[in-house]
This record gives C-alpha cells, structure tokens and sequence, in this order.
C-alpha cells in the first residue's frame, strides 16, 4: 500500500474527543440528541417560562409550518398530555442548547426507575443573531448532568476541575460567582484562569426542582448538577482562534492542531 | 444597570471602598460589566442584574438594601427625611378596566412651575448616563433610579377631565409618543392604555404620548405610579421597538407594593423643587394586593446541595443582617419573605441566597462516586470509527453550515438570507473542496481529500428515537471529496458499505476504544498543554496569494535545504509558508530541485512587480553561486 499521508481533524472534534475522554473516565455516558428540537425538551421541561425572552424569535430558530404536517407527526411524549398529537411549526425548533439532551436522560433514567446516572453531549446548537466574531448561528456546546442522592455543588467544581486541567492545562484555577438559568437553583457562572486571566466559560448549577420533576423524578428523593458551555469558545481561548466564524467555513487552514 | 457609588453611599455610609466593592459584587451578586471613574470624583458601576433580582435591584436604594445585608453594615432608611406635604381633598377618578393593571396610583399636584432642577439632581443623573429635562420629569426618573418604580406626569391640562382610565387600545389606535424621533405607535387591542376616557394619554408602563406629557408651559400635573403586567407591557414594548427605561423595569415584573415608597419618595422630592405646589391626596386602586409569603427551609438542604458545612449561628447571622423577619424551629427555619423579594419561593432559592452570600469560593471541590454503568452511545462510536478511517486515508475533516437557500425545512425570522436547512452534506461540500483546491500551494498539498460527518434534515426522515418524542426530519450524513468524486451517504450506509473496501467498518475492538485513547491523540498524539510548545492558531491572510515554482541545477551532493534556507533569506516576510519541495532528480553529475514558493501578504494584494522583484534577488543569489536556473 502506498505512503498515504495522514488526514486531519476539524479542532472542535479534537476537543469533542477531549472531553468525551475526561468524562468517560469520570464515569458519564455519551449522549446524543435531535437538533430538530420540541419546545418542550429545549424549554418547557427546563422550567422556562411561557414568556421569557429567549423564546423570541430573536433568538430562536422555530421552524415554519409544513405543508405536510404529518412529517412530524409522533408521540408527545413527556408533554404534560401525552397524547398522540401533530407537531406544528408552533413547537419545533433548532435546539438552542444541548440541555434538551440532558433532561431526555434524565427522563431516561426515570423510565428505567434509576436515580443515579450522569450524561455527556457535545453538540450543534443555534441562535438566531447576528453573527461577528464571537457570535454565530451555529455553534458547539457542552453540556453535562449528574444526578444521585447527595450529587452537589461541590461535586461539580470537583468534576469541572478535572475537564478544564485536561482542556486547559493543569495550572488552570477555576471559580463559581453568582448567576441565574430557569432550569438551575442555585446557578453559578463558570470562570477559568488561563494565561493569567480570569475568563467566563459555561454556566451551571443544582438541576431545578422543577426540571427534575418533569423529567419524571422526584426532587425529595435525588438531586444533582447541570453544566453547559460553547466547545468553540474553549477552543479559541485554548488555542488563540480569533474568529468563531472560521469553524464553518470549510476552510482547511483551520486544521493546525 | 448603572449605579453611582457617590449614590449608593448616601445610603450606606459604611460602603467599602470602589475596588473592594466590586469584587464584592462580582463574587456575590452579579457580574460587574463595567467599571470607571468619572472626572468628578464618583464611580460608576455598570452592573449585570441578574434576571431573578430585576424585581428589587434595578435602583439605587434596592442595591444598598442587598450591601447592607451582604455585608452586615447599617442602611440609612430616606423615608424619615422626607418632608410632609399639606394635602387637600381630590376630585380625581382612576377606573382600571384593564386586569393587565395590578396597581394604579395617581395624585393631582397644581400650581407647579416646570423649570431647571436643582444642580444634585442634574449630577446625578449625568453621572448615570441620563440627561436632565425639566424638574417635574427629572424627579419621576430619579425616583425610578433611586427606588425602581418607574413614574410618569401628565399635564392635566392635556386632560379631558379629572380622571385616568386604564383600558386596551384599540386596533389600528395611533399614538404619539415623547422622545426626540417623534415616533407614532400604530397600537392593537392587546396593548394598554391610559386615557383620560375620550383618548389614549400613553402607553401603560412602556412611553408616555406626546400630546399630554409635560412641556414648559404646564402648571398642574398628574402623577402616576403603577403597576402593569409584565408579559403585556414586554409584549407592546418588543412589537413597537419602544425598549424604554420603564418598559425593562416592567417587563421583569416589580412589585405593586412598590408603590408606597414611589409615591412617597416623588412627593417629597417635587415639594423640595417647588416648595409652593399645591398637593391633592393620593387616589390607590389596589384591586389585588399581594399576598405575604412565607418559606421554610431546613439547615440540612442548604448543606445537601451545596456540599458545605454552614451552621445554624452563620444562617442566623445572615438572616438578622437582611433583617428578615424569621423564626427557628430546631433545624427548620421560617422567613416572611421580604415584598419585594418575589424570587424567593422554594427552600432551593435559601440554598442560593446562603450560598452566594457566604461565597462560593468556601466550596471545596470534590469528586463523586456514584453507582452509575453507561451505556455505549452507538451512533458516537460509528462516527468516531468512520472519522478515524477517513483520516487514515488522508482525509482532513471541514464542518460547513447546517442553513442553505433552500431546502425542505424553513426557519422563522432568520437573521441571514439562508433561512432552509441542509438537505445534503454534498452542497457544503463541494464549495469547500473548491475553495480549499485554490489553496493547495497555500495548504502545502497536491491533492485536496476532504470530509464533514453532520446532520441534514429533509421531509419524510423518520424519527431516530420516536419513543423520545423525536420529531424526526433529521439525519446524521457522512460524505467525502477527493480529486474522482463527491459522495454522501447515511452513517448507518456508509457503515454497512462493501462497495469501498477501504472503508469498510470494523467492529472488533471497538468498545471503550475512545476511553483508552481518543482518535485525536491516536492520529497526533497527546498535546502537552503544560509545555512550552503550547500550539497556538496561526491566523491567515485575507489578501490573495501568488504562487511561484523554481527549478534550479545544483552540483550533486548539494543538500535542497541550501536552496531553501536561500529562499528563506530572499523570500522577505512576504514568504507565506515553508517553501515545498516537489521534484528533484539527478542527471550527469547535477542535481534539480523544483520548489513551489508562496507569496501572500497580511495587508495587501500583491502585484506580480513585487514578486518578481524578490525573484528576481534569488535568481541573483543562485547564479552568484554558480547554479543555473532552470
């Protein structure tokens, strides 16, 4: 066979694999979801409310009514009525996080009546903005639970610590400060200090009450952490890209590491 | 939000100083956007209120409350200083009609001369961005700074009568609005209105109208302090773009108990600014007050989920600093919730309140164990497999849009012109295989191999978990180009595919393979992200390239790095990458060396003059030598 030389991959599949490795190792699954979304898995069951913001089409993709509706015709399951119904435009969108992947296991592991588990994505997510050179319609997330009888926010500093030593390099320091999401209580901001500064990278906390609950489990009886953040934003901190359009670009100067 | 640290101070006396003060913010309440001083001496917060504290932080006074408990210093209570006002019996008739109105205050002031305010007021307000008006609109806005009720003042002159009517707007309604842009609202039936029963006066907690706000001629006004639901005043705001001060407050939800102070507080301040205003009482509907709350939570909790070791005599302390009014039964405690705190609801919100206040710094990282086997994610492992064969194979991953100009799935209101999403991979990229095949000399490659493993959606794609409640109308798509073909499969095809045998999917050995080594580590081995070799991106140019190839006879037994260490020193900084060698052959005691050079600058289009130019010098250095050209 002749010499072939080697290929290459795109960064933000070398960082997928990274944090599939550290979280493996930490004992989380792999999961995977739909981009196509139901309003209910990407807000809904996160406990965000009917009028917040973020349900604007400013920022969300919904996607139009089609002529035929029955393409998406299935079950609803884990809406509140359960009953076999057509989706319409009004409640399909381009997941704006990969949290909708995080409480399908959580619903998961309530099926299989299971009150410990933990789960991993990476994937594509959307937003409907503007795009510059930190923003754009397309992009990569993070996210991870785990749940257990006495899983805590101390746990998740534990676990974050370890993913930023293996993304970031083992001097790196990370803090919790004070913040909000619908579907966290308490919910903290991110921060790492890499080269020195101090820089903002996911957002988290304790699974809300209610996320658990509509993930059929009872909050009385488990608990547990959420985290997400961008996998584009790591990668251009971690590797100095300046410009998060170039990711799709299909650009091949891109494929340096 | 702004806030001025002179302002704050005029409520705290004991505040910290400026930079310790922001840290404080920054680790217990809320991000610090930014941070300057101004040149008279005061400092300026610009502070991210998190959106469960926009009901009682977006002020100055709501902010000095939450420092006085923070941090266990006193907070100096205004309401002792606030002049009385001699006030006469009212004629004045408020009718709410609408249920989107929780709360409506309204008072009758004659005898006003609209005039300059005093100079304090102007500072303030300068030093938080605002601009002064007049004395009668500078004092709703300060008390809208100051407390967080947003205020308004109608002439009522301007009025039909002596009454205020809160009611919807009529379909097709226009109304003028104050600002500088003269804007008309065109209004629907969902938006609110206050009118004086024959027209609409403003828009309920978004803009007053134009035609009865106060002009310089007004000698007796309305005051209003109200209170509007916040999904229809959000809603009104969005659709008209009218994304004004009030309109932020309102939409966050504030409390209708609020009122009270606002009232107070706008009273007071107008009688300082014109002590010969005459005051009516105040007219209140309050058709549904709102209900005290209570809450209880046990010590353990804020424990369980933090995993921390807080006592009972630190809660309590905490608890007495924000002069909650609570009581403790062993380990469980009870609060009166605060009115105006409407955040707190469930034992989870005191987990958080005690724990940012304590800090979340005091958390000490652990890691857990739990009793949890995962299951293997079969379509991961697929796609890790494919991707390792592909790059074995001297294929390089691109990733390309998931929105195209057409397509079977359409997105609503898109912000781009490409409002379809990707029925094929293929589209993406063949223009990638294009674009990268202009940058082979760039690329330092003579054949462009390229693959994207992504989602496509179309019509009539079954759902991949429909037990899951999948919508469907997505699939995962692999698809390559090279120099003989573009072609795109389904991963579940590709994977089953005998038509290519070297991509023939093996499934021996493939479990846990990512957890021993990751694909990427495998094909470029682990980064040192703790050596000094940390790689760093190497950005490109926008400006085009000129490639160049040169041949050149040297005698045998001379190494090509002689030619290209000369190509380097010649080649001046405008050399793009390292000059690649493409043929070399020996014939008759002589060696040929053929390189491809790259020209391409980070500020401009080259012309073919330069590089001839620095050819032009290398020619000179190689003949110098006694080598010929080619």
């Amino acid at each position: 066979m002749e010499d072939i030389p080697k290929g290459s991959l795109h960064p933000l599949t070398l960082l997928q694999e990274e944090t599939y490795s550290v979280f493996s190792k930490l004992g989380f699954e792999i999961a995977m979801g739909p981009e196509l979304e139901t309003e209910w898995y990407n807000f809904d069951a996160l406990n965000v409310s009917k009028d917040h913001p973020a349900r604007d089409m400013q920022d969300t993709f919904w996607i139009k009514s089609p002529a035929e509706k029955e393409v998406f015709s299935g079950p609803r399951v884990g809406s509140p009525d359960r009953e076999k119904t057509s989706f319409s435009a009004s409640n399909l969108v381009l997941r704006t996080h990969t949290t909708s992947v995080s409480i399908r296991m959580l619903e998961r592991l309530a099926k299989e009546g299971k009150d410990t588990g933990a789960f991993i994505s990476v994937g594509k997510v959307f937003r409907n903005e503007a795009t510059d050179i930190t923003h754009e319609m397309q992009f990569y997330q993070v996210d991870g639970v785990m749940i257990g009888k006495d899983i805590n926010l101390a746990n998740l500093k534990g676990i974050l610590i370890e993913f930023y030593k293996k993304v970031l390099g083992e001097d790196v320091e990370i803090e919790f400060r004070p913040s909000f999401f619908p579907f966290t209580e308490p919910s903290v901001e991110v921060h790492a200090k890499f080269n020195g500064r101090w820089l903002e990278m996911m957002g988290g906390g304790m699974i809300h009450p209610n996320v658990l609950r509509n993930a059929g489990l009872d909050p009385g009886k488990v608990q547990g952490f959420a985290f997400g953040g961008g996998l584009d934003r790591i990668a251009m901190i971690r590797w100095n890209i300046p410009d998060v359009r170039i990711f799709y670009q299909g650009d091949l100067r891109l494929n340096q590491f | 939000m702004k806030v001025s640290y002179k302002w704050l101070k005029s409520y705290i006396p004991d505040i910290p100083e400026p930079h310790r003060l922001a840290d404080i913010f920054t680790y217990h309440l809320c991000e610090v956007e930014n941070f300057e001083k101004l040149p008279g001496g005061d400092f300026i917060f610009d502070l991210g209120i998190l959106p469960n504290r926009t009901h009682d932080l977006l002020s100055h006074q709501g902010i000095s409350i939450e420092l006085s408990g923070l941090l266990g210093i006193p907070f100096k209570d205004p309401k002792p200083m606030y002049k009385a006002q001699v006030s006469k019996e009212t004629n004045l008739k408020i009718d709410i009609q609408s249920d989107k109105c929780r709360r409506y205050m309204g008072r009758i002031i004659r005898n006003i001369k609209i005039g300059p305010s005093p100079e304090w007021v102007v500072n303030y307000l300068e030093s938080i961005g605002q601009r002064s008006i007049n004395n009668v609109v500078d004092a709703t806005n300060i008390v809208m700074y100051d407390c967080g009720q947003p205020c308004h003042a109608f002439d009522l002159k301007k009025l039909s009568g002596e009454k205020i009517v809160i009611t919807k707007a009529k379909n097709g309604e226009k109304l003028p609005v104050v600002g500088r842009d003269s804007i008309v609202a065109k209004l629907i039936d969902t938006d609110v209105v206050i009118s004086d029963g024959v027209k609409s006066l403003a828009l309920a907690g978004v803009k007053g109208g134009a035609d009865s706000g106060i002009s310089d001629t007004t000698t007796e006004i309305v005051l209003e302090v109200a209170n509007f639901d916040p999904a229809a005043v959000r809603k009104t705001a969005r659709r008209l773009e009218l994304l004004s001060d009030s309109a932020k407050r309102f939409e966050n939800d504030l409390s209708p108990t609020l009122g009270d102070l606002a009232m107070l507080e706008l009273s007071a301040l107008l009688l300082e600014f014109l002590p010969d205003a005459q005051f009516e009482d105040i007219v209140d509907m309050y058709p549904h007050k709102q209900i005290e709350k209570k809450l209880s939570f046990k010590t353990e909790i804020i424990n369980k989920k933090l995993g921390s070791n807080i006592k009972n005599g630190e809660i309590e302390t905490i608890l007495k600093n924000y002069s909650y009014d609570f009581s403790r039964m062993s380990d469980m405690w009870e609060i009166k919730v605060p009115s105006l705190r409407l955040d707190l609801n469930i034992p989870e919100d005191m987990v958080e309140e005690i724990g940012r206040i304590v800090g979340y710094d005091k958390i000490k990282p652990s890691i857990p164990k739990i009793d949890f086997i995962p299951k293997e994610n079969e379509t991961y492992i697929k796609i890790s497999h494919i991707k390792r064969n592909l790059v074995s194979l001297g294929y390089r991953e691109v990733m390309t849009y998931a929105f195209a100009d057409k397509g079977d799935i359409e997105v609503l209101a898109s912000a781009s012109d490409k409002k379809f999403l990707r029925t094929n991979l293929s589209d993406g990229i063949k223009k990638s295989y294009e674009f990268n095949k202009l940058n082979m000399p760039l690329l330092g490659l003579s054949e462009i191999k390229i693959f994207e493993i992504g989602t496509i959606f179309a019509k009539n794609r079954p759902a991949r978990h429909a037990s899951q409640g999948d919508a469907g109308g997505e699939e995962i798509h692999v698809a390559y180009a090279d120099k003989k073909e573009i072609k795109e499969m389904t991963l579940d095809k590709f994977t089953s595919s005998k038509t290519k045998s070297e991509f023939e999917f093996s499934r021996s050995g493939r479990a846990d393979s990512f957890k021993k080594q990751s694909i990427s580590e495998e094909i470029r081995g682990p980064e040192n992200l703790n050596s000094d070799e940390v790689k760093i991106f190497k950005p490109w140019s926008l400006y085009p390239f000129i490639a160049r190839d040169i041949a050149v006879w040297v005698p045998e037994g001379i190494n090509s790095d002689k030619l290209k260490s000369i190509y380097h020193e010649f080649g001046t900084d405008l050399l793009a990458n390292e000059p690649k060698l493409f043929d070399q052959f020996t014939k008759g005691g002589k060696t040929s060396y053929a390189f491809h050079l790259v020209f391409q600058s980070f500020d401009r289009t080259l012309t073919d003059n330069e590089v001839n130019a620095i050819m032009a010098n290398i020619s000179e250095k190689i003949e110098s030598l006694g080598w010929q050209i080619r």
